[in-house]
């Protein structure tokens, strides 16, 4: 025990401290949760979405598919609609390709340059990549397409968000 | 100035009900030199800088339209940002390889932390009691260095912007009331032009709107299959029949 | 009959004391353009204010018309630009006023710092100093994204990777100022509208009136 003796005037000084302390938490605390709740809240995304392709019908030429979901902003939800280009590779292994150029974002083809088949062709610079999605060297893209990875949902092909790979 | 016991106040306020301070400015006669009053003589020179600045300022807003480029779509990912002016020399600085991919650290926190941070302790960095710039190199030096190197950064990229693609890719662009059934429609649909062009026809970067064109359906036509600026020969190719239609089709699109 | 007015007022609060303090000062020769004309160095603190005053009361008044919300922003900034009156006056106002307001402050910190006003006893007016110009550079990033355009969109865009990138606690510092972890929306919008216009300006009200407080009460730093 210290023999100091606590003043009147320090431990009111103190408890004015506390008391202050009590109504600053018990004003903000609820604040700050409502603040930084974004950050707390499991992460939505990810989810997959079932599109139309069924999985047995998916051949070694890639294929177009078209799938739209609901896109959740809070309390905004829009349609958005995505592309993508599958196909089986050799180990048979599905392949969903997104299909925007990673040059300035136009939108890439399949097989529709004469002078390259079996290439993915984008009309804005003439970007190509190989089937596997690999930008051709030399073409104006510096990297891959972005991969979707899938899903086998009651045989339908369900995709998840696109996800970029290293550059060739 | 009585105090204490005995004082009068203002009805039960602590207000001294006599002894108030008189509301007379000081003497001139207590300014030594060429020292002046705040108010009104110092205030007065300010107001007419302040006046003249005002001026200038309301040209400057009734002379240039504050820009508003079109609404922002989140899926155009074509378009190439550009920060505000001021903040350009730390949007160049990533742009270097000290300073960016695996170094990005560096160029987002060591750089402008270090700089920031010596500006905010620039008391404590330099205690010496000297004042003039001359008399202080390291302080001035530094401080040069770091406005010759701001000064350069802004000008590197200002210098490397394209600043026409930068006009194009934003402008509000009109819209047309267009027919998605008609033939020529379809026709721009066959043949991938919406794929840069976009499904409403307004344009996407490097690429313009087809909206207003002025062209006639021979100079629609031509661009079609030749090509023009960075859109390559050889898009089009479908017959000649769908060809003019097409040509038709885009050359009557006006906004309303 | 002001007069009358003022002492009915000065009886019973003693205001003389008050504003005669800020009246009588005294401003020193070598501050007074008009003895030296170098001294026009000294106007950049008070320009500085003075459209800090402008960015108020036309930040105060585009929220007549201004909606923080993803679909309305832009279109109520169209509208009050294209379709109200003096729209574009007090848009342009606020719009080139931000960019002065940074010229304006960066000359009045380089006239600080090259005359070595900030040494002491004024080491902590320079801090506040440095603090404002942070609080500034917030506003400008925060205001951009506000009219929902273009190149606000992709801007911000671009700043949300920046902070990404900060390590550990990257990701979660851009979920806090964006609302969402992968979508710049509604949320964000609303986000950086609060920023913009109450905890940003709350903090640069409190930092101005320590700045002025420490200046009235230190006076301006004496000649070189």
């Amino acid at each position: 025990m210290s023999k100091q003796r606590v003043t009147r005037r320090q431990f009111l000084n103190y408890t004015l401290t506390g008391v202050g302390g009590f109504m600053a938490a018990g004003m903000l605390m609820p604040m700050v949760r409502f603040a930084v709740d974004p950050v707390l809240k499991h992460n939505a995304a990810g989810d997959y979405v079932v599109t139309k392709q069924k999985i047995d019908e998916i051949t070694n030429e890639p294929v177009r598919v078209d799938f739209s979901f609901e896109q959740k902003d809070a309390w905004y939800t829009s349609e958005v609609t995505n592309t993508a280009w599958v196909y089986k590779d050799e180990n048979g292994e599905i392949v969903a390709l997104s299909p925007v150029c990673k040059h300035l974002g136009c939108t890439v083809d399949w097989n529709t340059d004469a002078t390259h088949p079996e290439h993915f062709f984008c009309p804005c610079h003439n970007g190509l990549y190989t089937k596997d999605g690999v930008n051709v060297p030399g073409t104006p893209p510096a990297a891959p397409l972005d991969v979707y990875p899938y899903k086998d949902v009651d045989g339908y092909l369900a995709l998840g968000k696109a996800e970029p790979r290293k550059g060739a | 100035m009585h105090r204490g016991k005995g004082m009068k106040f203002v009805g039960d306020s602590r207000v001294p009900a006599s002894g108030r301070k008189p509301n007379i400015p000081k003497d001139y006669s207590e300014y030594p030199g060429k020292t002046e009053a705040f108010w009104p003589n110092f205030l007065l020179k300010e107001w007419l800088i302040g006046a003249v600045f005002l001026v200038g300022f309301l040209c400057l807003t009734a002379a240039h339209q504050p820009p508003l480029e079109k609404i922002a779509d989140p899926s155009d990912t074509a378009y190439i940002p550009l920060p505000d002016w001021y903040f350009l020399f730390l949007y160049q600085l990533l742009k270097y390889s000290f300073a960016s991919g695996p170094y990005n650290i560096i160029g987002v926190l060591v750089i402008p932390g270090l700089a920031f941070g010596a500006l905010l302790l620039a008391p404590f960095l330099d205690r010496g009691p000297e004042r003039r710039p001359s008399k202080r190199p390291l302080a001035t030096g530094f401080m040069l260095l770091a406005v010759a190197g701001i000064t350069y950064l802004t000008w590197e990229s200002v210098a490397h912007h394209d600043w026409e693609a930068a006009k194009l890719q934003g402008q509000i662009v009109a819209e047309a009331e267009i027919d998605t059934e008609s033939d020529g429609y379809k026709i721009f649909e066959a043949n991938g032009c919406v794929t840069c062009h976009g499904g409403d026809l307004q344009g996407g970067a490097g690429s313009p709107p087809l909206i207003d064109t002025g062209l006639t359906p021979e100079e629609v036509a031509e661009i079609a299959k030749n090509g023009q600026g960075a859109m390559p020969a050889g898009l089009f190719q479908g017959t000649d029949e769908e060809l003019q239609i097409l040509a038709e089709f885009i050359s009557t699109l006006e906004s309303e | 009959m002001l007069n009358k007015i003022y002492d009915w007022v000065d009886e019973r609060l003693d205001i003389t004391p008050l504003w005669r303090d800020i009246a009588d000062h005294e401003v020193p020769e070598h501050v007074n353009p008009a003895h030296h004309f170098s001294a026009f160095v000294y106007c950049f603190g008070g320009l500085t204010f003075f459209v800090t005053v402008i960015q108020i009361l036309s930040g105060m008044f585009l929220t007549m018309y201004y909606v923080p919300d993803i679909k309305n922003a832009w279109e109520s900034i169209y509208y009050l630009q294209n379709e109200v009156a003096f729209g574009q006056i007090v848009r342009g106002m606020h719009h080139w006023g931000a960019s002065l307001v940074i010229v304006m402050m960066f000359l009045h910190t380089l006239r600080v710092f090259f005359q070595g006003a900030y040494k002491k006893p004024r080491e902590l007016n320079w801090i506040v100093g440095v603090l404002i110009f942070f609080v500034m550079l917030a506003l400008g990033l925060t205001g951009y994204l506000l009219p929902w355009d273009m190149k606000a969109l992709f801007a911000t865009k671009v700043t949300i990777t920046i902070i990404e990138s900060v390590p550990f606690i990257g990701e979660y510092l851009k979920i806090l100022i964006a609302g969402h972890s992968d979508i710049i929306g509604a949320q964000t919008i609303t986000r950086f509208f609060a920023i913009h216009v109450f905890f940003l300006p709350a903090a640069l009200f409190a930092l101005m009136a320590a700045h002025f407080l420490m200046i009235r009460k230190q006076g301006i730093s004496g000649p070189l």
